[in-house]
């Protein structure tokens, strides 16, 4: 169990150090960008996907994101807050932005939207997973926003309950207790 | 079982050691939580099944890669731009002074050839 525990903090730090190098290019020249863009585009496409239940809007958030992201580059100072944290800070903020302005145009999409092919080819496995992930996004839809977005972050993208907590203006503990709560909340809904 | 004996106290709360069966989970291996965790343990494992990683389209990575090119170039600082922006600041500065000190005396001159019309 140790190894596992210590496997995942050196992961991490090895991951902050290389984002540190590719943002510290990237303020020199705004062209070295890209190599942060390729290695978070698609994470923070599925986290603005599944937040916002719409491949549109999940890719309009995604470049709002991006656009922001190179334009408050030059002010990012590595103070413990790490590159990833401060990235879907501003994902954050900008689906939530998207959340509010089609709750005042109420067009939320339904569960059903998530619709996405399987991997698997076999029909009654594909019907299977179909009907397990509407159950599932479905309940996930109902929570109460920030833990709903702290379920996204954590399983999503992996963020650490730090990271999360950078990114909702929570400590790390009470990002643990909504964690929780949320998993718990989860489990009574989807309980047989 | 006596008053004295001492137990290893559990010192990470539930919250804690959730986290960490989830992120076992995340890593790809197999927790191991006590009973009253389980439950939760299922449902975290439904949801890292469910919410798989999803790639955006090539022609929207394309296509924001190249807008974000451009809004990139347009931010880049080089020598040469530097150069032609003092250029043109310096410039500006001069005309400002030379406009100022024009209208200047063009106020004092009436005022002073008044006074030497009265001595």
């Amino acid at each position: 169990m140790s190894g596992r525990a210590e496997r995942a903090p050196a992961r991490r730090l090895a991951q902050h150090d290389a984002d540190l190098a590719a943002v510290q290019d990237a303020q020199a020249d705004p062209a070295a960008f890209d190599v942060l863009y390729r290695r978070y585009l698609d994470r923070v496409y599925a986290y603005a996907f599944y937040a916002l239940g719409d491949h549109h809007d999940a890719e309009d958030a995604t470049e709002r994101t991006f656009l922001a992201a190179l334009a408050a580059l030059p002010g990012f100072r590595d103070e413990g807050a790490s590159f990833r944290a401060w990235l879907f800070r501003i994902a954050h903020n900008t689906v939530s932005n998207a959340r509010r302005t089609r709750r005042r145009r109420r067009t939320e999409p339904l569960p059903e939207a998530f619709d996405r092919p399987a991997p698997d080819a076999d029909p009654a496995g594909l019907v299977a997973r179909a009907e397990e992930m509407r159950r599932v996004l479905g309940a996930l839809a109902e929570l109460p926003e920030e833990r709903r977005q702290v379920v996204l972050l954590r399983f999503v993208d992996g963020l650490s309950a730090r990271e999360i907590g950078e990114v909702l203006g929570r400590s790390p503990g009470a990002t643990r207790v909504l964690l929780h709560r949320a998993l718990r909340d989860l489990e009574a809904r989807l309980r047989p | 079982m006596s008053p004295h004996e001492v137990y290893p106290m559990t010192t990470r709360s539930t919250p804690e050691r959730l986290d960490e069966a989830v992120q076992t989970l995340l890593a790809g291996e197999r927790p191991t939580v006590e009973p009253e965790l389980r439950p939760l343990v299922r449902v975290a494992d439904l949801l890292a099944d469910v919410l798989r990683p999803l790639p955006a389209s090539r022609r929207f990575e394309a296509d924001l890669g190249r807008r974000l090119a451009a809004d990139g170039g347009r931010r880049r600082v080089t020598p040469g731009r530097l150069l032609a922006a003092g250029a043109i600041s310096s410039a500006a500065v001069g005309v400002t002074v030379t406009a100022y000190a024009v209208w200047r005396s063009s106020r004092r001159t009436p005022a002073l050839s008044h006074r030497l019309l009265q001595r």
